[in-house]
């Protein structure tokens, strides 16, 4: 699964496959736009649904946290 | 030497990405034309940056989501005053707009006279517009029927989708603000009536393109066309669209182009051909 979320980053960001810090929104590594695309695909990847309330800066602010985020609804 | 410009305050009004583009320009222009810079956060959302750059910068920050208190501010002011509205939703009321110590200009994400008031990009991916664009105009008391200042204009792919299309048009729209932006603090701006029509189309907030809703009869095109334009991801925008399966209702979760011909059957899920070589998938709930 961590393979995959990685490589759907490297996509659309690959600057976040090597981002260390905690928060790659304000440290614009990631926006908003780039979000909606990670989502998309990490929901058609997963077959899951990524409600609204989840796509946060919180879950988004590192590689880490959307890898976190994906097992957590994949365990749901 | 300061360059010539009547304006003393230069106010910012927005969030998100435009927003943050066109502090950071105005931050750079402000040695040039010695303006107070303040920014005003009206909406508030989830991934906004323009208070932390606004904090690193040591530029006055407010976020104001009342509509009375955001009005009583801008009428304190008493200075001359550039509002540049960059990603904002809020209509200047008839009293701000004709105060004579304040400018108004306000970023479009479409060509004016075409497309006024809300979620343009939606309806023009829903209507087939092969072009959109966007305007910079001064603020009058009618929503989006000042004076145009600039245009850029921009094509709209056969698989945009509104927030795709809603980016590239505030990359257009800073472009443009930085090619305008001189001309507008010497007041020397060539701007230009919009001519349009006296009945011509209001959006409002609470349209949505074919009310969300498709029948599976409808061409795949014209379906495929419909989630398009309705597809801000999870921001909110609209709900999400709605159909018939098998004699109930549903929603659909998400919808993907995939190559393919061939129609597949698979629980909650959809296809339907789209051209000679692909297929609309489509995810859906019933409800």
């Amino acid at each position: 699964m961590e393979e995959k979320v990685l490589e759907i980053l490297e996509e659309h960001c690959e600057e976040a496959l090597d981002y260390d810090g905690d928060s790659m929104m304000e440290d614009g590594v990631i926006d908003s736009f780039t979000v909606i695309n990670v989502v998309s695909d990490l929901e058609d990847e997963f077959d899951i649904e990524i409600d609204a309330k989840y796509v946060i800066a919180e879950n988004f602010r590192n590689k880490e946290a959307i890898i976190e985020l994906v097992r957590k609804l994949l365990e749901e | 030497m300061k360059d010539d410009t009547v304006f003393q305050k230069l106010v910012i009004i927005g969030y998100g990405k435009i927003t943050g583009e066109i502090i950071t320009y105005a931050i750079e222009k402000q040695k040039e034309y010695g303006y107070q810079l303040e920014v005003i956060e009206h909406e508030v959302h989830s991934f906004s940056i323009t208070e932390k750059l606004c904090m690193e910068h040591g530029i006055p920050f407010a976020r104001i989501e009342d509509k009375k208190e955001l009005t009583a501010c801008l009428d304190s002011f008493s200075e001359r005053t550039l509002i540049v509205s960059a990603s904002n939703n809020f209509l200047f009321p008839k009293k701000l707009v004709e105060k004579e110590n304040l400018t108004i200009i306000n970023f479009h994400n479409a060509l004016l006279p075409a497309y006024p008031g809300r979620n343009a990009p939606s309806w023009v991916i829903f209507t087939g517009e092969k072009e959109t664009g966007i305007t910079w105009h001064y603020v009058t008391a009618g929503v989006d029927e000042g004076n145009i200042i600039i245009q850029k204009r921009c094509e709209i792919g056969a698989d945009t989708k509104a927030y795709e299309l809603a980016e590239r048009l505030m990359t257009l729209a800073y472009e443009a603000f930085v090619e305008c932006f001189d001309a507008v603090l010497k007041e020397q701006a060539d701007a230009r009536e919009q001519g349009f029509d006296a009945g011509r189309r209001m959006y409002r907030s609470y349209e949505v393109p074919a009310d969300g809703f498709f029948e599976m009869a409808e061409e795949p095109e014209y379906i495929y066309r419909l989630l398009r334009s309705l597809d801000y991801g999870k921001n909110g925008i609209f709900p999400p669209a709605q159909t018939v399966v098998d004699g109930k209702r549903a929603e659909i979760l998400r919808y993907r182009k995939v190559v393919g011909s061939e129609n597949r059957e698979a629980d909650s899920f959809l296809f339907l051909p789209l051209g000679a070589d692909n297929l609309l998938k489509i995810k859906y709930r019933l409800l």
